[in-house]
Formats: C-alpha cells, sequence, structure tokens
C-alpha cells in the first residue's frame, strides 16, 4: 500500500529533517508514528499524503510513485486517503455538518446520498448537538472530533491523524482510539502520530520511531 | 475519443451548482459555497464590469446602428441616379429639365423620373445653409432623381454618353462615389469599435484574472483543504468559476440594460443637449432614427453572455494556473 525507499527530505539547504527512510505499510496495518517534538513525525505525514516531494529516495502510495503522478492523480489518491491535521485545517464559514461532509461533496456524491452518514458519524463521535455550529465555537475537543469524522466519512483505505487525541479528554480520547481500530477491522490501515504512550499502550501495534531523522520500527 | 470525454464533461458538469452561481449570494443554497461569494470580489469589481459591459454594449449598438443607416443609404442611392443640370449658361433650364426627363423617361430600365423644382434643390442645402429667401438667388444646379429597375439596370454608361451628346451641361451621378465612401465609413466604423470591443475585453480579462489571484490568496486556506481532501483542478475551479459567472451575468446585465436605455434616450438626450433642427437632421443622416431593432437589442444582450463566459474562462483559467503553481 505504501512504501518508502531510501527517502531523504530536507527544506531548502538546510540539512535532512528525514534520512534513509525506508519502511512498507501493508494493507489493513495498524502503526503508531511517534518520537520526540520535532523529530519529523509531521512531515513524514505530509510525504505520506504527497504534500511535500522526497529530495532522494522514492514513495509508492497504492502501488504509484509519486514523483510521477500528475495533480489529477494525485487528488484521486488522495481521495483514498483521510487525514487528521494536529491544527484540525476546518473552514470556518461552513458548518460542522457541511465540514464533515467535504469530500463526499468533492467525490461528487449528492446530499441525499450522505445526509444520515454524515448526521450518524458526528452522532458517534459525539457533535450531535453541534452539526450546525460553526468551529469559531467549537472546543479544541470538538474542532478534532469534527476533523476526524472528516477524515473518515469516505471510508478511506489509509487513514492518517496527527496527534488525534491532543486536545481531548481521556473518554473522548479512548472513544476516537476504538474509532480508529474499528475502521482498521474494517479494512482501513492506520498511522497515528503521536507521542502520548497512554494511547500507544492501550494497543499492540507496531511502532514507527522517528530519531534524529532516521526511522526505526520497534 | 476527446469529442467522448467533451460530451461527458458537459453530461457531469454541475451545471445546477453553475446557474445558483448567478443569483445574488443571499439566495445561493449556503451548502453549494464552499468558497464563499464575499470573499470572491466586492461591489468595486462588479462595477468595473458593468462599466465595460456597458462600454462593450455602447460599441456595438452604435456600429450596428451605423452599419444599418450606411446599408439603408447603399441600398437607397444604388436604386436611383441623378443627373445634374448645370444652371449657368442655360436659357430655359425648365425646358431642359422637361426634355431630359422626357429623354430618360424613355430608357430601358428606369422605372420612375422625378424631376425636383428649383425649390427641392434649395431644400436640400438648407439643412447646412439655413433657411433663406437668399438661396433662390443662388446658381444652384437642378436635379432629376431616377429611380433604375435593380433587377433589370440601365446601361449607365450609354445613358451617361447620350446625355453629354444630346444635352450641353447635363451629367449623370451613378452614385458609386457615395456608395464605395459609405462603405470605407462603415469598414472603419466597424474596425473602430471591433478594436474599442477589443481593448474592452482585454480590460476585463485583466481585471477579472487580477480578481483571481486576489480571491485565491485569500482563500488559499480552502484551497489547501479541498486539496486534502481530494479536489483536483477541476472541482476548485469550479468553485471559483461560477462565482465570476454570476458576477459577469449580473454587472453584464446592468451594463446591457443601462446601454439600452442610452439608445432609447439618445434622441431625447440630444435635443436637451441643445440640439436644434440641424443636429437632429444629421443624427438622422448619420444614424438612421437612432433607434436600435430587435437584432441591435439582441446584440447586447450577446454582449452579456460574452462578458459573462470571459469572466468565466478567465477566472477558470487564472485558477488552473495558480493551482499549477502550487504543486
Amino acid at each position: 500500500m505504501i512504501r518508502f525507499e531510501n527517502v531523504g527530505l530536507r527544506y531548502g539547504t538546510g540539512p535532512e529533517i528525514l534520512r534513509d527512510v525506508t519502511f512498507h505499510v501493508l494493507p489493513g496495518s495498524f502503526h503508531f508514528l511517534t518520537g520526540p517534538s520535532g523529530a519529523g513525525k509531521t512531515t513524514l505525514l505530509r510525504l505520506l499524503f504527497m504534500s511535500l516531494r522526497p529530495t532522494r529516495g522514492l514513495i509508492f502510495v497504492f502501488g504509484e510513485n509519486v514523483s510521477e503522478i500528475t495533480a489529477a492523480g494525485r487528488a484521486e489518491l488522495r481521495r483514498r486517503i483521510g487525514i487528521v491535521f494536529q491544527d484540525f485545517r476546518l473552514l470556518d464559514h461552513l458548518t460542522t455538518w457541511e465540514n464533515v461532509a467535504l469530500p463526499l461533496r468533492v467525490m461528487g456524491k449528492t446530499e441525499a446520498d450522505y445526509r444520515e452518514d454524515v448526521t450518524d458519524l458526528l452522532r458517534w463521535v459525539g457533535l450531535g448537538d453541534r452539526i450546525d455550529a460553526y468551529p469559531e465555537v467549537l472546543s479544541g475537543g470538538e474542532k478534532q472530533r469534527a476533523a476526524i469524522a472528516r477524515a473518515v466519512i469516505g471510508r478511506p483505505e489509509l487513514l492518517l491523524a496527527d496527534e488525534p487525541t491532543g486536545n481531548v479528554d481521556p473518554v473522548i480520547a479512548d472513544r476516537l482510539l476504538r474509532l480508529f481500530v474499528e475502521l482498521n477491522r474494517l479494512g482501513t490501515s492506520v498511522i497515528i502520530a503521536t507521542h502520548d504512550y497512554a494511547l500507544m499502550d492501550q494497543l499492540d501495534a507496531p511502532r514507527l520511531v522517528l530519531y534524529e531523522g532516521q526511522l526505526e520500527l520497534r | 475519443m476527446n469529442l467522448v470525454r467533451f460530451i461527458d464533461n458537459i453530461r457531469t458538469y454541475p451545471w445546477r451548482e453553475l446557474l445558483t452561481g448567478l443569483l445574488p449570494a443571499r439566495f445561493q443554497a449556503k451548502t453549494a459555497q464552499i468558497v464563499p461569494s464575499a470573499s470572491i470580489a466586492g461591489n468595486a469589481l462588479t462595477v468595473v464590469i458593468a462599466i465595460m459591459s456597458f462600454l462593450a454594449c455602447l460599441t456595438a449598438g452604435a456600429v450596428y446602428l451605423v452599419n444599418q443607416s450606411a446599408q439603408a443609404w447603399v441600398n437607397d442611392i444604388a436604386s436611383e441616379i441623378t443627373i445634374e443640370l448645370d444652371p449657368v449658361n442655360t436659357a430655359d433650364i425648365e425646358k431642359k429639365m422637361t426634355l431630359v426627363s422626357l429623354f430618360l423617361a424613355k430608357q430601358a430600365g428606369i422605372t420612375r423620373v422625378k424631376p425636383l423644382t428649383a425649390n427641392d434643390s434649395a431644400k436640400l442645402l438648407e439643412p447646412w445653409l439655413g433657411h433663406s429667401d437668399a438661396l433662390s438667388a443662388l446658381p444652384i444646379p437642378r436635379l432629376i432623381a431616377v429611380e433604375i429597375d435593380r433587377s433589370n439596370p440601365p446601361d449607365i454608361k450609354t445613358i451617361s454618353e447620350a446625355l453629354s451628346q444630346n444635352f450641353e451641361g447635363v451629367t449623370l451621378d451613378d452614385h458609386r462615389r457615395w456608395q464605395a465612401e459609405i462603405r470605407t465609413l462603415t469598414r472603419s466604423a466597424a474596425l473602430g469599435g471591433l478594436a474599442v470591443l477589443g481593448l474592452v475585453a482585454a480590460a476585463t480579462i485583466a481585471v477579472i484574472v487580477s480578481a483571481t489571484r486576489s480571491a485565491m490568496a485569500s482563500n488559499r486556506e480552502i484551497i489547501e483543504v479541498l486539496h486534502y481532501v481530494g479536489a483536483n483542478e477541476r472541482f476548485i475551479s469550479r468553485e471559483f468559476e461560477r462565482h465570476f459567472l454570476g458576477l459577469g451575468v449580473r454587472a453584464g446585465l446592468v451594463g446591457a440594460v443601462t446601454a439600452a436605455i442610452v439608445f432609447l434616450l439618445l434622441p431625447v438626450v440630444m435635443h436637451l443637449l441643445g440640439g436644434g433642427g440641424v443636429t437632429a437632421t444629421e443624427m438622422s443622416r448619420l444614424v438612421g432614427a437612432g433607434e436600435l431593432d430587435f437584432s441591435g437589442y439582441l446584440l447586447c444582450a450577446m454582449v452579456v453572455f460574452v462578458v459573462a463566459a470571459l469572466c468565466m474562462i478567465t477566472s477558470r483559467l487564472g485558477v488552473i494556473r495558480v493551482l499549477k503553481s502550487y504543486a
């Protein structure tokens, strides 16, 4: 599904942020991506999501070499990936419901087809009473859950989450982890970038550990 | 294959969303606005495009009026020839008028011979010289208007030679020079109009390109999110272009309706600005009645269509170009 071969990345003429990163992500797998702050977790996620290009090495996403795909091809691949950003990236002028429905609109689905699905998912993540609220009135945890709902509404084959439980209380964090596990059981590969050891300890999943730009599988 | 794709693109295009973009922001469905209308362009852009549209309609309408008028002139003068009798050194000009008229009436291909009286000839000069008794003292050439059968025209050259041989001081004017000058005038007006339309189009494109860039800069975060959720360039450009299409239609309509009102009020305005009988006559000669007919108004409607299409296509190309620079 995902293959990194000797991937290196540097910004401009600076030092390499990532060095010789090599790993595979198999369909249906569950990984934690961890490491100290500034180790390059977010950068690695951006490479996985094709919003950055490696300065060396090869990245294959769903069998496609990302260095060779067109913009349209990249958009197609992104529809198969759900991503949760640390800063949520919700659109302030859209309601929670509209934010979560966005990937389905982009896929060309009609509102009648997904109205119930979006509402059900929002209820499931505990935002049933915040459906018509705008992001500016949501708490950090509510924004986090809305962002996660947006990432998973399209039933992606791969879910990338950057600190998905960073802004929620332990009860909600547990609930969100169960959502990720449930998605994983349904066939979605999951990579969660986190340095929350309590969260990682709840699940027996392999850990991709980034340290000083290099990746190690534990 | 390309044709199939083209037809498929037309079939799958979100026309409903596009058409909702024509409505003012407050009437649009909220769910249709991934890119909010308010972030696209302010009233200033609408005013600028409306002015461009107004200028384009005025130019197109004016060229159309001149063309219609010129065509009427050409048709009119091509159906007639004029015989001119030199009033100097002619003892009995009335007798000569009669003889020449009788001669012309006998010629094949001539349907009507109308000798103009001295008063008629003098009246032709009134728009320029004014009404004055002094006109009767001037040696004004006497004219005979001759209508010809356009389906069976006479041999103008033979008639001209016969007139020269049989009558001294009689000349024939077949209006060819005037026809050529009118055609030149019409072509010049059309070329001038096209140049103005080209400039208006160029200015509109420049304004829309600038507005598109500005809109994309202010909506950069939205574009990024759309990219992240898998939107392709077509989807993103559609979100922008339907706003610009709506803007183009609204501004185009304002410009076209204003131009139509100007054309309707033109004769009144000319009168209010102090144009007397001479000005009115000159205007009438230049642009006929000065009123657009159905085809003229259709031309204004086409300007709206072109302005709207220009706004939409320019914004689409602008968005795609900027998106490519992001990649």
